[in-house]
This record gives structure tokens, sequence and C-alpha cells, in this order.
């Protein structure tokens, strides 16, 4: 029987780590989906949900961007597919008071700082919070 | 005259003591960190060698494109160096032998013919180099014993600006690398352009069946993933810096910690003696004057 190992990795520890039958993202190409077998693949993960289908039921986990690769795993029939992060979490963890809060602060720091003629770094930064936030009330509402 | 030097001698002994008080305290304290910070190097590892294997796919896959991603230029005009150390010192030589492997980088450069802009983690890179008349362009502190990974974005992003506006060709990175409980060893490393890392044979094979598919292509996809694996490499040295720190801080305490007991059981020793004497001195005065007033009768 093949099978999927499913590695969801941040750089401060491993997320999720587990079989899975199916692992459904997002890159900037489109929605694609990996299955047992798949052929090698590396590509970007734009921010959005990803989904791992389990024997368990499924697993959604909020990627805010990042690399996968699929390839073949330690075993004769295992694919390997790794999703490696700077930010994910599990949606069902989601705070949804902190993220709307989140939310607000950004758009207050971004609304401050559009006066300012030229891109702050404090902007750059807010907006990928919004970015962040943003994600995370959409995910949680699914 | 000798009660006078036995007081002394219990002052320094008491002080001794709470010297040897802290150090303990600081011995234990570090003891408590190394465990954690070395756990936190082994979470960080998957992502690092991910994105590791990430890399070597898609400069196999487009060699042209990676070569010049990767390319090391002919002349190196301004090369920005990162040092990497710690916000605390009582930590033996921790800080000291990334600054000095620091400045003997710099030296090195400037007798190359290049200009050198100077990043530094850590409080105690500030002072050292201003000493020696090394400019530091930032100095980022507050993070070394337990780096966040928006930590090490903010250095990434630091470092790399110069190199991608061209104002420099070239990043080299002094950190400690945590090789095991037992060594630590300052490494000079590139960090821009990027070095293809060596990938561990045992790892898992990559490619076997000879295609990959890259989504964006893989062009496309090299210039995304060069600034993220540069947040990462940054990152793991951080990781390593603050476990290499708390060991270092560790055996220098419990070295501070035997001496300070050494010196308390010598002190102790000698106020006895002076005690003994005064003790001897005032038997031979009162045998002496009752000796006297006996031959005088």
């Amino acid at each position: 029987m093949s099978t999927l190992k499913v590695e969801i990795v941040t750089p401060e520890a491993p997320l999720w780590v587990g079989e899975a039958t199916a692992l459904v993202a997002r890159s900037s190409e489109g929605w694609f989906t990996v299955l047992p077998q798949h052929m090698d693949m590396v590509g970007d993960v734009v921010p959005s949900v990803v989904r791992v289908d389990t024997l368990e039921g499924e697993i959604a986990i909020a990627v805010h961007g990042g690399f996968f690769q699929v390839g073949p795993g330690e075993g004769e029939e295992e694919t390997l597919a790794t999703v490696l992060a700077g930010i994910a979490e599990k949606v069902s963890e989601i705070d949804v008071a902190r993220a709307q809060a989140a939310k607000d602060s950004a758009e207050a720091e971004i609304a401050a700082d559009s006066r300012n003629e030229r891109e702050t770094t404090t902007s750059v930064m807010a907006r990928a919070a919004l970015e962040r936030a943003e994600l995370r009330l959409s995910a949680a509402k699914a | 005259m000798a009660g006078g030097q036995e007081r002394i001698l219990r002052r320094r002994i008491k002080s001794v003591q709470s010297t040897r008080k802290i150090t303990k305290a600081m011995e234990l304290i570090a003891a408590s960190q190394i465990s954690r910070s070395q756990a936190r190097i082994v979470a960080n590892r998957p992502y690092r060698n991910g994105m590791r294997r990430i890399i070597v796919e898609a400069a196999k896959a487009d060699p042209a494109g990676a070569a010049k991603l990767l390319a090391m230029p002919e002349h190196v005009e301004t090369a920005i160096v990162l040092v990497l150390t710690g916000d605390r010192g009582l930590s033996g030589a921790y800080n000291s032998s990334a600054m000095r492997a620091g400045e003997r980088l710099v030296r090195k450069l400037e007798g190359e013919g290049s200009a050198v802009r100077l990043y530094s983690v850590g409080k105690k890179a500030g002072a050292f180099y201003r000493f020696r008349g090394i400019d530091v362009a930032e100095g980022f502190v507050g993070m070394s014993d337990r780096p966040t990974f928006d930590d090490a974005r903010r250095i990434a992003a630091t470092v790399a600006a110069p190199f991608i506006a061209g104002e420099a060709q070239q990043v080299l990175l002094v950190s400690t690398r945590f090789l095991s409980a037992a060594t630590q060893s300052v490494e000079v490393e590139q960090l821009l352009p990027l070095s293809l890392p060596a990938l561990p044979e045992d790892g898992t094979p990559t490619g076997l069946k000879g295609y990959t598919e890259f989504e964006p292509e893989v062009e496309q996809l090299l210039i995304t993933l060069a600034p993220k694996a540069l947040e990462s490499e940054i990152f793991s040295a951080l990781l390593e810096g603050a476990a290499s720190f708390h060991v270092s801080q560790q055996r220098a305490m419990a070295a501070a910690t035997d001496n300070a007991d050494e010196l308390g059981q010598n002190l102790s020793r000698i106020m006895n003696r002076a005690r003994q004497d005064s003790i001897t001195t005032e038997i031979m005065e009162i045998v002496g004057g009752a000796e006297a007033l006996r031959s005088g009768k």
C-alpha cells in the first residue's frame, strides 16, 4: 500500500506530522492536491488554508506563506510532502478576538502611516500583520 | 592588632561566600537554559533541512539561474559582516572569541581592499568595536537569549537590503556554532550570495525519479526562495548562538564557584591560624605577667 506522509513545519517546531490520505494547498499557480505516489514537485505556498485529509478526519492549517516539496519518503512506497512555513497555525486554535484586535491595530497603523510619502518599515510590517489577521479571520469563519 | 586581622578575614570570607552564592545560582540557571535552547535547535532542524533541500533541488533544476544567484562577484567592493554575540557577560570566552574572530575578518577584508560594513547582535559587540575604531552600522540587542523567528527576519531584512540594492557584494556571518554540548566553535560563513548547503548523506534522497515539477517556474521560485533561506540560516545561527552562550556561561560559573570554594577554604585556614596566634599570644602574656609578679615578690 502506498502511503503519504505530511509534515507541516515552522522554524520554531514541526506543527503537524503524520500519515495522510491527501494534502490540499495553494501555490502561486493555483490549488493543488497531493495524493500518495505524487510526482516530485517543489513550489511555493501562498497565504491560505492548507487541508490535510487523514483517516481520522481533516485538519485545516492556516499557512502564512511558505514553500513545499513532494518527494520520496523513507519507506518503499511512501511519498513525503513537506510544507515549510514561516508562520502557520491550526485553524482550530485561532483566537478570533485576538485576530480581530490585530486587524484593527494594523489598519490604524496603516492609516496613520499613509500621510508619509514613502512607505516606511512600520507600514510594511503593518500590512503583513493585516494580511495575517485577515487570513486568520476568514479561516476561522469557514 | 591580631584581633583586627581576624575581623578583616571574616569579612572577606563572607564576601567570597555571597559571591559564591551568586555564581552557583547563575550556574544552575544556565544549566536549565541549556536543555531548553538545545530543544529549540532540534525543533528547528526539520525546517532548516527542508529549506536547504528545496534550494538544492531548485539549483539542480536551474543551474544557470542558480549560478547567477549564487556566484561570487570577481571583486568585493563592500562586504557586510554580521557578528553574533550575547547580551550578557560572565560567560567565559563566548563573546570575546566571536568578537575577535569578527575583528580578524574585518581586518582581512580591509587588507584585500574591500570596504566593510559591520552589523552586530548582542550588547557586548558595540563597545568592543567602538574601542577598536570599527563602526557598527546597526546593533541588535535584547534577543540573544531567546531569539524568535521575527528577530531573524528583521536581521535578514537589514543585512540583505544593501546587498539587494547593489551596495554590497557579499554578506558574511561570524557566529558560534553549537556542534554538541561539549564543543562549540566560532565559524565564518557566507550568507550572501547564498552558499549551497552540503546535504547530510543520510538525508532523504532527492529527485530519485529524476524529474521534478516546479510551481511556479524554477527561475521565479529561486528569487522568492533566497530571502527565506537567508532568514532560516540566520535563525538557526541565533538558536545555536543562544545554546552556546548558555553552555559557556554554565561552564564559566561552575569554575567561578569552584574558585570561590577554594578561596573560602584558604581564607578560613588563615583566619583560624590568626585566631590561634592571638590566643597563644594572650596566654603567653598572662603567663608572662604571672611570672613577673611572682618573681617580683
